[in-house]
């Protein structure tokens, strides 16, 4: 409370914070963000359909609200443009900016709707939207055919209908994914150069390497070597809370483990005791950096980016910008690669998870649109091959070139300009696109749907250092040190189940968040003999919540996926 | 002013009041030219931190990210706009509110006064306030920026009090002379307000040039009714969420796009375009507040 | 120096009014121009702030944007047990109201004795220039400010350990963050931080009110610059410094959460978390703008008790008043 506070100035502080956590939201629940595509040969090829034969006669224009952030293109854009000139849909987008809970919740209350909106289950709930199953079956075949492998999963588990057309997650074609986004326990490159390319299985083995490589380098670059560091700051806890379930063979459920079809929150068991233990070892050798509770993002960022930390466990992509800063200083050496830890190497890893539909994500239409018939066209329309194309890869010449084997690449230049912000917004739709259904894995010709996946631009991207290391291990890409997916249970992920909105499940979510980000650090924190005992504190501040709400509104879901989802 | 008797200021009190002020200024400006170099550096090697009065590694990234496809010129016309014509109005309209219940007089001064205030330390919530916005044809208007803010209660109380330190015998002797309260108003009272109208003008210019919570709510589907706030609100947080999970993994293109701008280097570029005109406007208003008004004709 | 300045004196004719003894419908009659000034805008105010109020049954309901008012589930006084039956409901009002009054109280003092210190710099364009920059951290947000809060504190290189060990006060750095002890602390100086120069701007605005001639008179009566400062220029801005103190004796349960939001951690959670922080948790980030709402008017009520009261002692002392 400062001494001239007006009730505007403190509204405006609370949605800024509260937008934060908004875009938290997108990979919210300890599970986040492992959506990344990845294998899964089911495909064949798909060959594209000729856009079916749309009704373009008369001008339509489509209002869309877009529940991600992005910015409005230029008014001139070159692709939207084109969709005006050949499809006839004149297109007006609004993006989130600000909460969407907010921005929904007023939106509901008013009661209006744009023709097209993405995808919040508050909206189901008022029925803001109407069933797709019907118009895809009629007027989509582009839609039904790409949908096929997921379509009981798309249908409302209260009431069977589909409302949503999941916007990432079906993969056609061959996965040609070089990347690895998701989780796993990160060690330096030049830690592993230094041993001789070993492949750590066990925490044992990979905290030997850490302690061995920090006792020989206790400086780097001047300043104190960090062995190990974790991160617990906003919504970002899952590098501190998700460990455990790696290590004991389950792939990220959130917050908690499926046996058998039964869920159990593992948070306060004897399976994340044992790590935590061997944190709280790491701790009292002065390994565990001592900051690691109480830094901000940009603080673990920093740190990173530093040179100095060894380890840490993470999904690839919340600490990717710092090592592109590394990369772009030259420190190759420094980048990281991940390796799938179990407690015990009998112990099957289960890290990598066969491409997951984006369930309750993507388009669906409101109950306000004019002519949903057309719109369901218009959509059909932009997935086909030659409209992906468009707007992944850009106009053939202009954003790409062919070369004599068929293969799309970019000369340096048309690369260049695919970083340049104001380029982007007046050449490319990628806030349509992001919304949008897609192709995922490659065309019915061979090429990558995205430019960054073909092949011939990730080996164009390898450094020496990398080759060196890729060689030494055999492997020709960064996937290649997590076993391949087998296919996904049916009822996974359990993180995308949704909570409902302030029910007691809801609640206990939270609690059970709060109550690990508060004990377990006292625990890792705490001398060697006292740890036994901040663990009890722990697990008695657990016994006070109602873990077993959260669970049952889990168990409950679980059941009824596997009953509706067994068959496609 | 100099003073007239310096046998009585002791010099030390002067160089330590000095000393002080020197201090206070250089950890207060501090922030803002962190913030400065850290939106003349490229995002990536912000990253590493340890940037603190200049940049790195130069670049104008960071800004050209922000003027890349000019929406915000327009919106920027539209903040100017919001904030004139809201200061205006709200001033006059909070000021004669002031005047009316700085009258001992009046019956209802009290009530009135109890009933502004009260609405300080409520508030009804989000959606019965976008019900009645609705209900009054304002969503997607212009005018949504101004009327609902037309009267600030912490306004028209500071202005009061301003008002209630005045000489009385002023507003006594131009009654006297017939002079009804509308035109003492005009007249006498607000010409010696100079100093709290700056203050007031100074708190409602800062506060709707800062505003874009209205626009979210009430303007967000009219892109020519946006504001520069709402249009650098748009920019910080899709750069926030490219550079989340969602993008990265799924993203085609990784790698070199996300990377030169990071969300902390266009935090700090956004701040300086958003700070530096209103800024501009302070030293205009700066001088009735600083220099001290000679209480026009009271004295002397 | 006895003398009350002119302008506090004026402060307390609302006792005197009854003195004028007008008829009831005179005055009446000579106050239809004030009439005009006021009424229009109360019926303003009445329908932008009060008539919205109805949005108070949220609180007795478990609502739900999507259906009609007549279709929400109504639940008594449900939303209000949950709030305060919550464990840490006591640990969050304690929080709350202490980083209020701190920072209440480090506000009023730093603003005041700012404001004071910088009247006295006779150099026109050193005061101003100082001014101009004491105000410039209001414009940056809270997240910008608290990045660099935790910069400076950090135990890896942060410039306040550095110097304490360089002065040697310390051996080893200190984990400033991490230490629930300080957090109030922490979270008090940042808003002075932050907010010093824009808090100031209101009692520059009112020292211009002081007649000057009071200041002639202290000089002749032989008062230095501090006898000016404590007697003239101190009680010069007094009824604003009440009427403030006042609003934001109001205020006492918005502590905010913006910045123990962004400061805090789960080690110091217990020093952090306030009403706020709680309602956001529990409330708006699961959808549940009834608790939301049941806070809200949880503090209300206690606004309003402490805004009378305030108003009340300050009449009882003498001194200006809000209402």
């Amino acid at each position: 409370m400062g001494v001239i506070p007006t009730n505007a100035l403190r509204g405006t502080a609370a949605i800024v914070l509260a937008m934060s956590l908004a875009l938290a939201g997108c990979s919210e629940s300890n599970g986040g963000g492992t959506n990344q595509a990845s294998t899964s040969a089911n495909g064949g090829t798909d060959s594209a359909s000729p856009p079916a034969a749309t009704d373009n006669a008369k001008p339509l224009d489509i209002s869309m609200f877009i529940v991600t952030p992005n910015q409005a293109p230029a008014p001139d854009n070159r692709i939207y443009k084109k969709i005006q000139e050949e499809l006839n849909v004149k297109i007006n987008m609004e993006f989130l900016v600000g909460d969407a809970q907010q921005k929904i919740g007023v939106m509901i209350a008013g009661g209006e709707y744009p023709d097209l909106i993405t995808a919040d289950t508050k909206l189901v709930a008022a029925k803001a939207v109407i069933p797709l199953e019907d118009l895809i079956e009629q007027y989509a075949p582009n839609l039904k055919k790409h949908y096929a492998s997921a379509w009981n999963k798309m249908k409302d588990s209260s009431d069977g209908h589909i409302y949503w057309l999941p916007n990432y997650g079906i993969v056609s074609g061959q996965d040609l994914g070089t990347y690895y986004s998701g989780p796993a326990f990160w060690i330096q490159k030049d830690v592993l150069k230094e041993a001789g390319y070993p492949t750590p299985k066990t925490p044992d083995e990979y905290f030997k390497l850490i302690r061995d490589y920090a006792a020989k380098h206790p400086k780097i670059d001047g300043n104190p070597t960090i062995g190990y560091t974790t991160l617990a700051y906003d919504w970002r806890t899952f590098p501190l809370l998700n460990p455990p379930e790696h290590l004991t063979g389950h792939p990220n459920d959130g917050g908690v483990v499926v046996d058998d079809g039964v869920a159990m929150v593992f948070a306060d068991k004897d399976i994340s005791k044992r790590y935590y233990k061997d944190l709280n070892s790491l701790f009292n050798e002065g390994l565990m950096d001592k900051e690691a509770f109480v830094q901000n993002y940009d603080q673990y960022l920093a740190k990173i980016a530093s040179g100095r930390v060894l380890g840490m466990f993470d999904q690839h992509w919340n600490f990717q910008t710092a090592e592109d800063t590394l990369v772009s200083q030259g420190k190759i050496g420094s980048t990281y690669v991940g390796f799938p830890l179990t407690y015990d190497s009998s112990i099957k890893e289960y890290y990598r998870d066969s491409a997951l539909p984006n369930l309750n994500n993507g388009f669906g239409i409101s109950k306000d649109a004019k002519d949903p018939v057309r719109i369901i066209k218009f959509l059909d329309a932009l997935m086909s091959e030659d409209w992906q194309k468009t707007l992944s890869w850009g106009e053939k010449d202009v954003d790409y070139k062919v070369g004599d084997d068929g293969k799309f690449y970019r000369t340096p230049e048309q690369r260049k300009q695919q970083e340049d912000p104001t380029w982007k917004l007046a050449n490319r739709a990628d806030g349509l696109f992001g919304a949008l259904p897609k192709i995922e894995g490659t065309f019915s010709d061979g090429n990558a749907t995205s430019a960054g996946n073909q092949p011939g631009e990730y080996y164009d991207s390898l450094k020496a250092e990398d080759k060196e290391l890729l060689d030494a291990y055999g492997f020709k890409t960064w996937m290649d040190f997590f076993s391949p997916p087998p296919p996904n249970p049916v009822y996974y992920p359990a993180w995308q189940i949704d909570l409902i909105d302030g029910s007691p499940a809801a609640v206990a979510n939270k609690q059970m968040t709060d109550a690990s980000l508060k004990y377990l650090p006292i625990a890792i924190m705490s001398k060697t003999d006292k740890f036994d005992r901040a663990w009890d504190d722990y697990v008695d501040a657990y016994k006070k919540i109602n873990v077993k709400a959260y669970e049952d509104r889990i168990n409950e879901q679980i059941q009824w996926r596997m009953k509706n989802w067994a068959s496609n | 002013m100099r003073t007239r008797s310096p046998r009585l200021e002791p010099a030390a009190f002067h160089s330590f009041n000095a000393i002080v002020m020197i201090l206070l200024a250089i950890v207060t400006l501090y922030p803002f030219l962190n913030t400065l170099a850290i939106s003349f550096n490229a995002g990536n090697d912000t990253i590493r931190g340890g940037i603190y009065l200049w940049p790195r590694v130069w670049t104008s990234q960071n800004y050209k990210a922000v003027f890349a496809g000019g929406a915000i010129y327009h919106a920027f016309w539209i903040s100017v706009a919001r904030t004139v014509i809201a200061v205006v109005l709200n001033l006059f309209l909070t000021s004669i509110l002031a005047y009316a219940v700085s009258r001992k007089e009046y019956v209802f001064a009290k009530p009135i006064t109890i009933i502004v205030v009260l609405t300080m330390y409520f508030n009804a919530g989000l959606i019965p306030s976008y019900f009645l916005i609705k209900d009054l044809h304002l969503l997607n208007h212009f005018l949504v920026y101004i009327i609902p803010g037309l009267i600030s209660a912490f306004n028209m109380i500071v202005i009061r009090t301003y008002i209630q330190t005045l000489p009385e015998g002023l507003i006594e002797s131009a009654k006297m002379d017939g002079a009804g309260d509308f035109r003492t108003f005009i007249s006498i009272v607000l010409p010696l307000c100079q100093p709290v109208l700056a203050t007031v003008a100074l708190f409602v210019a800062v506060g709707q040039w800062n505003a874009w919570f209205d626009t979210f709510l009430y303007a967000s589907s009219k892109q020519n009714l946006s504001t520069l706030q709402y249009e650098l609100m748009k920019l910080l947080s899709s750069s926030m969420f490219s550079n989340s999970s969602a993008s990265v993994a799924n993203g085609a293109d990784k790698g070199a796009v996300h990377n030169m701008v990071t969300p902390m280097s266009i935090r700090a570029s956004i701040t300086i375009v958003a700070s530096l005109p209103i800024l501009v406007v302070y030293p205009f208003l700066q001088k009735y507040f600083v220099q001290g008004l000679q209480i026009g004709g009271v004295k002397e | 120096m006895e003398e009350i300045p002119e302008g506090h004196m004026q402060l307390n004719h609302a006792e005197t009014a009854p003195m004028l003894r007008a008829s009831r419908f005179r005055r009446l009659r000579d106050q239809k121009q004030l009439m005009w000034m006021s009424l229009p805008i109360l019926a303003y105010v009445f329908l932008f702030s009060y008539y919205p109020i109805w949005g108070w049954t949220m609180a007795f309901q478990n609502y739900s944007p999507a259906k009609s008012f007549g279709e929400q589930a109504w639940v008594g006084f449900d939303q209000f047990k949950f709030l305060f039956g919550d464990d840490t409901f006591l640990l969050v009002l304690r929080n709350t109201i202490a980083m209020s009054v701190i920072n209440m109280v480090l506000g009023f003092v730093t603003a005041i004795a700012f404001a004071v210190l910088l009247n006295e710099v006779k150099t026109r364009w050193f005061k101003r220039t100082i001014q101009t920059i004491s105000y410039l951290p209001h414009f940056l947000s809270w997240i910008i400010v608290t990045g660099i809060v935790a910069t400076t504190l950090s135990v890896d290189g942060g410039i306040v350990n550095v110097l304490l060990m360089k002065l040697g006060f310390i051996q080893e750095p200190i984990m400033w963050l991490s230490k629930p002890h300080y957090f109030w602390g922490i979270v008090g100086a940042s808003h002075v931080w932050k907010e010093i120069g824009w808090n100031a701007i209101i009692y520059l605005a009112a020292i211009t009110s002081i007649d000057p001639s009071l200041y002639e008179a202290a000089e002749i009566d032989g008062a230095n610059r501090y006898r000016k400062m404590l007697h003239v220029t101190l009680p010069g801005i007094r009824p604003i410094i009440i009427i403030l103190l006042i609003m934001n004796l109001g205020w006492i349960l918005d502590a905010g959460f913006e910045v123990q939001y962004l400061l805090g951690n789960g080690v110091v959670v217990d020093w952090s978390q306030t009403i706020d922080i709680f309602v956001l948790k529990y409330g708006l980030q699961i959808g549940n703008y009834s608790l939301a709402t049941a806070a809200g008017i949880f503090k209300t009520v206690v606004s309003i008790v402490l805004l009378f009261s305030a108003n009340m002692l300050a009449k009882r002392f003498g001194e200006n008043r809000l209402i």
